[in-house]
């Protein structure tokens, strides 16, 4: 009967623990986590930052269960005489707990599995859409070659004499990158846009991405590719229409 | 394990790791650029300074002069240690010895973020520079702590005068010289290097030479 009472108290205890730091958790995917990402520019990093924020509500009852056993047995299981203790009595055949636990796991990987490709997918249509409006030459779409070399981006656009070294977009249109490199890996990330992909020597590697935001956001290089890989940085300028057109119209003929 | 034990390697690793680190840093540091700074003197023109450097075709010269450091044969820049004032103009001069070639991205052929983006050539103003036809270039880059941003690249041309061989005196003359400003925003350090693939060993030619400072790669302090 004391026995029965003492697993009772540890089980109430051990569940008061981990409802504290499910809450904990949940305020944290809750608030911290977006703070902590960049601000979005695009509806890829809005994705990018609810996915975050889902997945970390969703881990925490199961990351706090973790903590709250380890912080229980810690304080109140601890070994505290000499030597090495007994091992207590093995536990086998807990139903309800291997129930709870495969139930609990397969339905937090399915939604996992399932919010994450649903995401590809729209993404991958998005790129699909811009692919092909770029190549009909649709005014919904533009296309950016961007080439990495040791330790400088650089930019052309193609059906225009304009090349850069930072990166200028419209908002609101379609835009597909096609990116390679000079000389080594390099990665190509444009931070609060949430796309990022390698820069490959000799290959072609296409991304695609619609800003929604008037602003200036950063670029940076993902590869450690060298020496100054650290300053291989530079920013990326979206303007409304008219201002990109106007900014196109006035730069120089590059060769 | 005996308690004193556990403690002693508990703080033995925390020590190791700690050594580890202290290699780390030691490493980092002293791959920082090395030779006595070049600072920027005042021109006479209010908010302006000048800097002039060199380009060789090794770097028995400038920075290296008499020893070549580690890699005599390697093309070096003068100087990989510059200093200039924060919210100024830098009037720039670049003697350019070397030969050279094509540039694997002909968009270096072009000035970017001079004042006008323009370079003088021997005296000519120009925007850019045929791309198969260049030394080296002087390319700036960074962004300091107060988010000021330098971003400058200069095509150095292929040195056709007559005479900039080296004439066996140890003496290169009659480089291509190039002019051009740039201006300084807040104090921070900036990275700078040639974007024409002059080093060797790796894909692109942007190994060695490239990656060193002393040679090709240096460090812009805006103070």
């Amino acid at each position: 009967m004391t026995n029965q009472n003492d697993n009772k108290k540890h089980h109430r205890e051990i569940f008061i623990v981990w409802a504290l730091l499910t809450v904990i958790g949940v305020l944290v995917g809750l608030y911290a986590t977006p703070w902590l990402m960049p601000k979005s520019a695009s509806h890829t990093m809005s994705m990018g930052i609810l996915t975050m924020v889902i997945f970390t509500v969703a881990a925490a009852p199961v990351a706090a269960l973790v903590y709250a056993v380890c912080l229980y047995a810690l304080t109140n299981w601890r070994h505290r005489g000499e030597g090495v203790p007994a091992d207590g009595p093995a536990i086998r055949g807990n139903g309800p707990a291997t129930t709870l636990w495969l139930v609990g796991s397969t339905v937090l990987t399915l939604f996992l599995l399932i919010w994450g490709l649903g995401l590809l997918g729209s993404d991958q249509s998005a790129g699909a859409k811009a692919s092909i409006e770029a190549a009909n030459g649709g005014s919904a779409a533009i296309t950016v070659d961007v080439t990495a070399q040791q330790w400088l981006w650089s930019f052309s656009y193609p059906g225009t004499h304009v090349k850069s070294l930072d990166l200028y977009l419209p908002v609101n249109k379609d835009v597909e990158f096609n990116v390679t490199s000079k000389d080594v890996v390099h990665g190509f990330w444009i931070v609060q846009m949430g796309i990022k992909v390698n820069a490959n020597p000799g290959v072609i590697t296409t991304t695609s991405v619609t800003p929604d935001k008037i602003g200036t956001y950063n670029i940076r290089c993902t590869e450690i590719c060298g020496l100054n890989h650290a300053f291989m940085m530079t920013k990326v300028h979206v303007l409304s229409d008219a201002d990109f057109q106007k900014w196109l119209a006035s730069q120089p003929t590059r060769i | 394990m005996s308690r004193s034990k556990t403690i002693g390697v508990a703080l033995s690793s925390v020590l190791l790791g700690a050594g580890v680190l202290s290699l780390m840093g030691f490493g980092l540091a002293s791959a920082q650029p090395h030779q006595p700074a070049l600072t920027a003197t005042p021109t006479g023109t209010r908010g302006h300074v000048a800097l002039t450097i060199s380009v060789y075709p090794d770097s028995q010269f400038g920075g290296n002069r008499g020893t070549g450091g580690a890699h005599p044969d390697w093309v070096s820049y003068s100087n990989d240690n510059l200093v200039v004032p924060a919210n100024s103009v830098v009037d720039m001069t670049v003697k350019q010895y070397d030969s050279g070639g094509e540039l694997n991205n002909s968009v270096f052929g072009n000035v970017f973020g001079t004042v006008g983006n323009t370079m003088n050539v021997n005296g000519k103003e120009v925007s850019s520079w045929d791309p198969t036809s260049i030394g080296h270039t002087f390319t700036l880059r960074g962004i300091s702590g107060d988010g000021t941003r330098l971003m400058v690249s200069v095509p150095l041309p292929f040195d056709t005068n007559k005479g900039a061989e080296n004439n066996g005196g140890g003496v290169y003359i009659a480089p291509m010289v190039v002019k051009f400003s740039f201006k300084t925003g807040g104090k921070g350090m900036y990275e700078w290097n040639c974007e024409f693939p002059c080093g060797g060993s790796r894909q692109g030619q942007f190994g060695e030479a490239m990656s060193t400072y002393g040679y090709m790669s240096g460090t812009l302090t805006v103070k």
